[in-house]
């Protein structure tokens, strides 16, 4: 049935390119020639627009961060609203930050703050979801196993698609696990982030079957994988099931992966010196953020950090002040600064959110539960105009008093600096068109 | 004469009608409508939907108004008749209206709430969130009235409601985006939903007029229909009483389609169909009742021939293909068959040995005796009792290890021994005892409150999802909250206690029926669908259960473990997911499920039984090989699956083609994986590869998503070459040995493919061994290959 995904009133670039991609993909990919094939058609499909942005580190703060404590804080509001902390002196004259954001205070000009970002799931699944690909979920919170062609694709994945491999280092990677909101959704697993299932933090960090077995040399591989790809041939022409051609996508990946010295290089975080290590903290958000950087460095399009541990229903100060807001100031701080000293801030774009807010007013257990009416999104680099804060909430960050900016505001501005056309569609396998994002505008004043 | 008796005939009946239903109109009180539904002449057998290209005129236009679509409202109290007209002919329906003079007052829960439903306003991303949307809480699906009226008639100051201008009313004013709403517009002013609401409001906003009663179902026409590509079809839905009064509530259902890219439909009942052939199912929602209208769009000029039957399987499988037209593929070959009945039914690859010996068998039913082979094998518990620990959730952490023994063990004993799956049922419901000991008691050490149990149960043996309704009415079934702590109320009597040994005993107890959430009532344990239970001389309530879910007539269990069964042969269920039956989430081949659930009654719950009739029809049979006709086909069975082998089987497969034993932590060498009972023993193989944790009765838990790890660990990892390399594996055996290269080939081919390779093949495997390459190199190179390629990675 995949001729009928071609309808005649796609844009012609559009159809082509889908096409020629499905021809690659059905006649085996294994075949040596159609990985530069692959990418001249990817390049194709990608539109050309001025990009601002080269790559996007995209931290992820899962559970919902505490930003009425952090980017946000109101200090005339009653104590239950404002909690125990204070807000300190930025950078910028009359930008301030709360108190265990000290790092960041210093670089507030090299950042910009978004108060106003607010939407209406308040679900960790669902909320995740809907913030990774712009759509509202088709499942309800919690539900874990839900059929791909419901699923939307997430920015990584679009990212992925839009502007392809820049080396061999795979353009979408999440680490040091799978972001839970973070697939193809229909694209298909081809467009499914590289996860690097091991922290950075820890000591024997590998990405692991990356380095070539003993006694297999650069050419025996290459040699069995020409075996390989000849022996596979005997089912040219025919499609196979969806699941063992997505095997032979891998397959080819994989093959790029472990041949490649800069991939290999791009992951090898400890190359880089304990000075450096230090500096971004010795935090699993640190290490990730520091091997985000490297791997954008290796060329890889978009790095999705998922964070968790800030989903904090009781007790929830202690645990900021201790742990998280120190690991997330600390990393974040050090990755724009190391960014902007290396001269790749202008061409990366740093965003750091969660899938929601919390309630200003702290609850019995001296927690703040979901809020995702309002949360304050940090944005850093990538064509961004730095040292501003956009957007303003109420007297107790409940609810944003300028105009509210949505998930789909965020999505489009984020693919605009990447020089994705957001203006483009791609049709489901059965064949209803879904545009790259679901409505939003530019944000304004960002960038 | 006779001739012109007959064409006259026709004449005139093709003069005379249109079929129009209903065939009279009641149109009862201000808000209410009546959706009429004209038919085509047949066509090819087929009957179009003429809803929207007939002529409506109403005879007296003070009495009723029609609309072109075929909607009739009442005007005032009276008698007239709609002329209905088109090429085809004309039809006549009489029409009353009566109830506007002094109609009967607005009804709340029976009336106001499905206005307010269709509008969206309790929908759960709106005012029925569990916080409610800015002050403003709705139950979700309004689940309960009371709280509902209370929160429009008493909260909000009192503001939502203004029965001296019912119009100004934030309610009204809000809905009709008349002042600033958050959620836009949601009811046309003027439109039936408004006048209703209005009318309520200035009748006093009552929570009980008495003008109404409770409705008991409703009935959707038409309930199937064939459209082609591009047709449409109105549905018309009434609503039925329980004294049999009908009346029509088409504008006020809410519908959804399972398949909109196939079939989708509007607000107003429209069914469209799009370009694409396939099968829809059109969900209605009404006050809590649910119909479906399934609606098929065949693919067009299809010569379909029916393939031989070997059993009712192919019968009723070819009947729905036939429907779509779509061709089935060709019988897979002796190897294909082989391989795919080694992996389903044993979780293991077959041996050189007995691959050479059945592709050189003639006999005519060497498919079948192969069937009843493997059924008989030791590995078939094994495999068995791995799956079904997943699903009943035997982990480690949480029963300990003497109790995940205990119960991999009982498993075991339970397919070796192929008890009936009625009787394994019972004994996991009705389970006692210690945890450690004979027996699946330590489902109840994983599973410890009564709502755990009726969720976890009712998805695993009946197929049915509760847990909605464990805090509103289930949106898409019948089981509302009552239901959800009715069934809990089985488990109640279930004792937990510590035993010296620190061990945990199950006892069972006299239970007592739950009390609901919202009021305190106490409500009756009774199964779904079931009367309340009876109790008395029932030392265990879960017996009642357990007769309940066993008898011939239960509904649920027969289809639900057929379904079940049926995923893991044909790769995908009738009903997907596998464990979520019901009214709205049909089987894709309805006739097909049912048939199978009679068969496994017939056979008395026989597992071997029933997995001898899947195998030996001939649709199990199917090559995997797809054409232009059917390779778009995913849940017609026209050709087999591609499935990704389980973790564990994947393993035991590599394990076996280079004949080098994994060493399981802590485990005697040789042990199998499908055999490891320790759920979480650390392995990365296991972890990439999606073997489940064992946190839900979902079979869902099983990840066969491939991934870039994957790939990375079979072509690259340590691990895997250091079992190509064995000195004691298959790999060494071969090259220090006498055969030749090719001989050695054939040999691989058949261990990992269970075939001979083709000559393209034999060429491409036998240059490893080129220029003089180091034999063992060679060997191992071949292997490699073999092992990455896709037929070796999936089953098919």
């Amino acid at each position: 049935m995949r001729h009928e995904m071609h309808r005649s009133d796609q844009p012609c670039r559009e159809r082509i390119t889908r096409r020629r991609m499905l021809h690659v993909g059905g006649s085996g990919l294994l075949a040596g020639l159609s990985l530069p094939r692959l990418m001249e058609l990817e390049a194709l499909a990608s539109t050309g627009e001025q990009a601002k942005a080269q790559a996007c580190i995209f931290l992820f703060l899962e559970g919902g961060p505490s930003t009425i404590d952090m980017w946000d804080m109101k200090p005339e509001a009653p104590i239950e609203i404002r909690g125990p902390f204070r807000p300190i002196a930025s950078s910028v004259p009359g930008t301030f930050v709360g108190e265990h954001c000290p790092l960041s205070a210093r670089i507030a000009h090299k950042f910009t703050i978004l108060r106003s970002h607010s939407h209406t799931d308040n679900g960790h699944s669902t909320g995740y979801h809907y913030l990774m690909t712009g759509y509202k979920p088709d499942f309800a919170d919690g539900e874990t196993r839900v059929p791909n062609n419901v699923l939307y694709p997430s920015i990584g994945s679009i990212v992925s698609r839009e502007l392809g491999r820049r080396t061999s280092v795979p353009p979408y990677i999440n680490l040091p696990h799978p972001m839970r909101g973070g697939g193809p959704g229909f694209y298909g697993s081809r467009f499914a982030p590289f996860v690097i299932e091991s922290d950075p933090v820890q000591p024997d960090f590998e990405v692991k079957d990356l380095r070539l077995v003993e006694g297999v040399s650069r050419e025996r591989l290459d040699r069995r994988r020409r075996m390989l790809d000849a022996f596979e041939q005997r089912d040219t022409g025919r499609p196979a099931s969806g699941r063992a051609e997505a095997m032979a996508t891998y397959y080819e990946k994989a093959h790029t992966l472990i041949t490649s010295p800069e991939a290999r290089k791009a992951f090898d975080i400890q190359a880089e010196s304990e000075s450096t290590r230090a500096r971004y903290g010795h935090t699993s958000l640190g290490q990730c953020a520091l091997l985000a950087r490297r791997l954008v460095q290796g060329g890889c399009r978009f790095v999705g950090i998922d964070h968790s541990g800030w989903d904090s229903h009781f007790t929830i100060f202690p645990s900021l002040e201790k742990d998280m807001l120190p690991h997330a100031d600390r990393a974040f701080s050090a990755l724009v600064e190391d960014l902007d000293e290396r001269g790749m801030l202008d061409s990366t774009l740093v965003v750091m959110m969660g899938e929601m807010g919390r309630t200003p007013r702290v609850n019995a257990a001296a927690g703040r539960d979901h809020w995702s009416m309002a949360q304050s999104v940090i944005f850093a680099g990538g064509g961004v105009k730095p040292g501003q804060v956009l957007g303003a909430t109420d007297k107790q960050a409940a609810y944003p008093v300028t105009d509210p900016v949505s998930i789909q505001d965020i999505l489009r501005t984020l693919f605009q600096q990447l020089g994705i056309d957001t203006t483009k569609t791609y049709l489901t396998p059965l064949g209803r068109p879904v545009p790259i994002v679901n409505g939003g505008r530019i944000i304004p004043g960002l960038v | 004469m006779v001739q012109a008796v007959a064409v006259l005939a026709f004449a005139i009946r093709a003069q005379a009608e249109i079929r129009v239903s209903p065939a009279a109109v009641v149109l009862e009180g201000p808000e209410s409508s009546q959706q009429l539904l004209a038919w085509s002449r047949p066509i090819d057998g087929r009957v179009r939907d003429a809803t929207r290209s007939v002529q409506y005129e109403a005879a007296d236009p003070r009495v009723a108004s029609v609309d072109a679509d075929g909607l009739v409202l009442p005007l005032s109290e009276g008698k007239t008749e709609i002329s209905i007209r088109s090429a085809e002919g004309a039809a006549r329906v009489p029409v009353e209206v009566i109830g506007m003079v002094r109609p009967k007052p607005i009804v709340f829960d029976l009336q106001v709430i499905p206005t307010l439903t269709k509008a969206g306003c309790n929908a759960g991303g709106c005012h029925g969130k569990a916080e409610g949307q800015n002050g403003f809480k709705l139950s979700v699906f309004g689940s309960n009235s009371h709280a509902d009226w209370d929160a429009l008639v008493k909260e909000g100051r009192g503001r939502r409601l203004f029965p001296a201008a019912p119009e100004r009313s934030l309610l009204l004013v809000k809905a009709t985006a008349e002042m600033p709403h958050g959620g836009g517009q949601r009811i046309d002013a003027g439109s039936l939903g408004y006048r209703r609401l209005r009318r309520w409001i200035a009748e006093g906003a009552r929570f009980d007029g008495g003008g109404a009663s409770p409705i008991a179902g409703i009935e959707v026409e038409p309930a199937q229909q064939i459209l082609l590509a591009g047709e449409t079809q109105q549905l018309r839905v009434t609503a039925v009483d329980a004294a049999g009064a009908r009346r029509c509530v088409t504008v006020e259902a809410d519908y959804e389609s399972n398949a909109a890219t196939i079939a989708d439909v509007t607000r107003r009942g429209l069914i469209q169909a799009a370009e694409i052939p396939g099968e829809a199912a059109i969900l209605v929602r009404y006050l809590g009742h649910v119909a479906v209208c399934r609606v098929t769009i065949p693919r067009p000029g299809v010569q379909f021939v029916r393939p031989p039957e070997a059993n009712f399987i192919d019968r009723l499988a070819w009947d729905k293909l036939q429907r779509l037209g779509i061709k089935p593929s060709d019988l897979a070959g002796d190897a294909v068959f082989l391989r795919r009945a080694h992996l389903d039914v044993i979780g293991t690859l077959p041996s050189v040995e007995e691959a050479r010996e059945f592709l050189a068998d003639a006999s005519a039913d060497k498919r079948a005796r192969l069937i009843d082979r493997l059924l008989a094998r030791d590995e078939y518990a094994d495999y068995w009792a791995m799956r079904f620990s997943d699903l009943l959730r035997v982990d480690r952490d949480r029963v300990t290890a003497p109790g995940a023994i205990a119960t991999t063990r009982w498993l075991h004993r339970q397919f070796a021994e192929n008890r009936s799956f009625d009787e394994f049922a019972r004994q996991v419901v009705t389970a006692q005892g210690s945890v450690a000991g004979d027996g699946p008691a330590a489902f109840y050490r994983v599973l410890d409150t009564p709502d755990a149990l009726a969720r976890s149960i009712s998805q695993l043996f009946l197929g049915v999802r509760i847990e909605c309704a464990q805090c509103h009415h289930h949106p898409s079934e019948r089981w509302g909250q009552d239901d959800y702590y009715a069934l809990a109320g089985f488990f109640t009597g279930v004792t937990r206690k510590n035993l010296p040994t620190g061990q945990m005993a199950i006892f069972s107890r006299v239970g007592s029926d739950l009390p609901h959430p919202r009021d305190g009532r106490i409500v009756a344990a009774r199964a779904l669908g079931a009367a309340p239970a009876e109790f008395s001389n029932v030392p265990d309530r879960r017996t009642v259960l357990a007769d309940w879910m066993t008898a011939p007539d239960n509904p649920f269990f027969a289809a639900a473990i057929s379904n079940r069964l049926w995923a893991h042969y044909f790769g995908r269920g009738l009903v997907e997911p596998i464990d979520d039956l019901r009214a709205t989430n049909p089987a894709t081949n309805e006739p097909l499920l049912s048939a199978l659930a009679d068969h496994l009654r017939e056979v008395r719950f026989d597992l071997k039984a029933f997995t001898r009739t899947l195998m030996n029809s001939r649709l199990y049979q199917l090559s995997s090989q797809s054409d232009e006709s059917n390779a778009s086909d995913e849940q017609n069975f026209s050709h087999a699956a591609w499935k990704a082998l389980p973790a564990e089987v994947l393993l035991d497969a590599i394990v076996e083609v280079a004949q080098s034993p994994e060493k399981f932590d802590g485990w005697p060498l040789g042990y199998r994986a499908i055999q490891i009972w320790d759920n979480r023993m650390p392995s990365y193989f296991f972890q990439i590869f999606g073997r489940p944790v064992r946190a839900s009765v979902c079979e869902c838990e099983r990840s066969n998503e491939p991934s870039i790890s994957q790939a990375l660990h079979l072509m690259n990892s340590p691990e895997i070459s250091a079992k190509l390399r064995d000195r004691r594996g298959r790999v060494r055996r071969l090259a220090d040995s006498a055969l030749t290269p090719s001989e050695i080939v054939d040999e691989l081919c058949l261990a990992a493919l269970s075939r001979f390779p083709d000559d393209r093949e034999r060429t491409v495997l036998l240059s490893a061994f080129d220029n003089g390459a180091d034999r063992r190199a060679a060997v191992e190179d071949a292997l490699w290959t073999l092992v990455n390629s896709k037929e070796f990675l999936y089953n098919h």
